[in-house]
């Protein structure tokens, strides 16, 4: 046997050199003087550079998407067209996140004023940029999510407390999960509200039926009716991201922000990118990274700009910049099950990758930032409001069977469904049943969120409505082509009989 | 038998495993056994193959000594779990050699985990 090719099963000691976490020497790459305190993807920083560092990677990428057209684009310059949401959950990139925009975009600016104060005059005249705030207001929200699952702590006031405490040029928003479900804030944020609906999710249909007004039930209860009758954990997390982002774009609206904030980190960017592709979500890709959401409340209305300025600083980054900045990380919720689901799986692969090749972390997301949809969308899905792939519920009823049970060829009317208004990772968070499923569905009958309600009901002026009666044209349309049935073994073998070999 | 002094502090949520006390001082054997066995002490040492006690050691010694639940949310593979980050004297251990970096006396060693909500 050669030297080179030895057995494993004998030679347990046989292991490689270790490499080095870090390239060349332990010197600071950037100063060259001082010795490295952190290793960045084999680059070694000291403690004085490293605030350098993630300051310039958020000013990189938040900066080209302040003004709203990219060649005004100069520091001096910045000028957003509206006011400035952060979302923030209590976890580490939230954190982080609160932290360096307070600190690069929000209290320079007062630290500018209050010198100009001290020497009667504005550095640089009162005209010059330096001395006009980027954003006029800056608010963060937070989506308080523990009525879904009775026993979990609500953890509101303790969030409130520390922003209050940390961040005093930020006005701070509360909102609740359940919020999704309930008229009452669809009317305080200045939206038309509309009859509820609820959908049928135990069939790949969802068929769905208006709800009248008096039989309404709290909006915790919906929530929890809405949650239990997912058919997966991984459903469950899907649709708690979904809701929350949903309810800080419509926030986002309400506060006159041009920017929605979030702190995605590169590692969480990369977890969210691999989960998203492989629960379907792969037509929106895109959108994960970056996206502009339109509040189609009028024609006039701007688009807002959801930018995740951390997508360059790995968790480690993050981690180390809260632990020398002595940051309190409150934590971020966690519901009962949500280790068991894809998101979960993925975040244990990525995060252990990362240790041993971080390279490749940012590489995922690096790749994901170079794809793109073959087709154009057809229009947004009404429950994430993200790009429709056109076609969708045509494939998955080429490639699966949809239904076990044969269904009556009657002439009774077949009711509307909202599955070809769904994505392709929300049709699939609503009916994808595993040999492991979560719910029994013993109410199958669930409500929507109220915005995929106001979608399906809206008024002719609303661009973003889909008329119920325009789905019931359409409906009727199709019904010759598309209604499928299952077809008895005669039957079947006189269409083909004409092929058949004897 | 000889001992060094050193401290230990964790952050990000770990201390919840560790009684959630936060700051721990420990005393430790300046010669370990190479199997980073903590219960062999003294004279026992003499029958097995030692080193200098180094952060391995440490851990080890903290899982087995003060760890009060759930060693699968610190410990993986003879090494921290992914997701936890390790500073020696306010250095990523990464420039130190990781669990062979030799443990001096008076030595500050925090853990800190990225994934506490993150």
């Amino acid at each position: 046997m050669s030297e080179s090719c030895g057995n494993p099963a004998v030679e347990t000691e046989a292991i490689m050199n270790r490499r080095l976490k870090y390239d060349r020497s332990k010197l600071c790459i950037k100063c060259k003087v001082n010795s490295g305190r952190v290793v960045v993807r084999h680059a070694v920083y000291c403690k004085d550079c490293f605030p350098a560092l993630l300051t310039s990677k958020v000013k990189r990428l938040l900066e080209p998407y302040i003004n709203p057209s990219p060649e005004l684009s100069r520091r001096k310059s910045l000028k957003a067209s509206g006011n400035l949401l952060i979302g923030y959950s209590g976890g580490l990139g939230s954190t982080v996140l609160l932290d360096l925009i307070s600190k690069i975009y929000l209290s320079n600016r007062s630290e500018l004023k209050s010198q100009g104060a001290r020497e009667n005059k504005p550095r640089g005249g009162k005209d010059h940029p330096r001395n006009e705030p980027v954003w006029k207001k800056a608010s963060v929200c937070y989506v308080e999510i523990s009525s879904a699952f009775p026993g979990t702590v609500d953890q509101t006031d303790k969030i409130k407390l520390l922003v209050e405490e940390k961040f005093e040029a930020l006005e701070f928003i509360s909102l609740r999960l359940e919020d999704s479900f309930d008229r009452k804030w669809w009317a305080k944020i200045g939206r038309n509200t509309f009859s509820d609906l609820n959908v049928d999710v135990t069939n790949a249909d969802l068929f769905f039926s208006t709800v009248s007004d008096d039989s309404i039930p709290d909006p915790v209860q919906k929530l929890r009716s809405y949650i239990s009758a997912l058919p997966t954990h991984t459903a469950i997390d899907n649709a708690i991201r979904t809701l929350t982002r949903i309810l800080l774009l419509y926030t986002a609206h309400y506060t006159q922000s041009s920017h929605l904030l979030l702190g995605t980190s590169l590692t969480s960017l990369s977890i969210s990118l691999i989960s998203s592709i492989s629960q379907g979500g792969g037509f929106a890709v895109r959108e994960e990274a970056q996206e502009e959401w339109n509040p189609g409340s009028s024609s006039a209305s701007t688009p807002i700009r959801l930018v995740r300025p951390l997508q360059e600083i790995t968790m480690k980054e993050c981690s180390l910049w809260a632990w020398w900045n002595n940051l309190c990380v409150v934590g971020r919720a966690k519901h009962p099950g949500s280790k068991q689901g894809i998101g979960a799986l993925t975040k244990d692969f990525i995060v252990g990758l990362e240790r041993d090749y971080p390279s490749t972390v940012s590489t995922i997301a690096r790749t994901c930032a170079k794809l793109a949809p073959k087709v154009c969308a057809e229009g947004f899905c009404i429950l994430c409001e993200r790009p429709l792939q056109p076609g969708v519920q045509d494939w998955k009823s080429r490639i699966s069977i949809r239904a076990t049970t044969v269904s009556p060829n009657s002439a009774a009317p077949i009711p509307l469904s909202i599955a070809p208004l769904l994505c392709y990772s929300c049709h699939t968070t609503l009916t994808s049943r595993s040999s492991k499923a979560v719910s029994n569905f013993g109410n199958a009958s669930i409500p929507l969120p109220i915005w995929a309600a106001v979608h399906l009901n809206g008024s002719p002026s609303d661009p973003n409505s889909i008329y119920a009666e325009g789905l019931e044209d359409k409906r009727e349309a199709n019904r010759d082509v598309w209604v499928t049935r299952k077809a008895g073994p005669d039957e079947m073998k006189a269409v083909i009989g004409d092929f058949l070999l004897e | 038998m000889a001992t060094i002094s050193v401290r230990v502090e964790f952050g990000g949520g770990l201390e919840l495993l560790f009684s959630n006390q936060k700051r721990h001082s420990l005393t430790l054997p300046s010669v370990v056994p190479t199997d980073n066995n903590t219960k062999l002490s003294g004279d026992d040492l003499s029958s097995v193959e030692t080193k200098p006690v180094d952060v391995e050691y440490l851990m080890y010694h903290l899982k087995d000594k003060l760890l009060q639940e759930r060693p699968e949310l610190f410990m993986e593979n003879n090494t921290v779990r992914p997701g936890i980050l390790v500073l020696i004297n306010d250095t990523d251990w990464e420039l130190e050699g990781e669990g062979e970096y030799a443990l001096k006396n008076n030595d500050e060693i925090v853990f800190i985990s990225t994934l506490h909500g993150g």
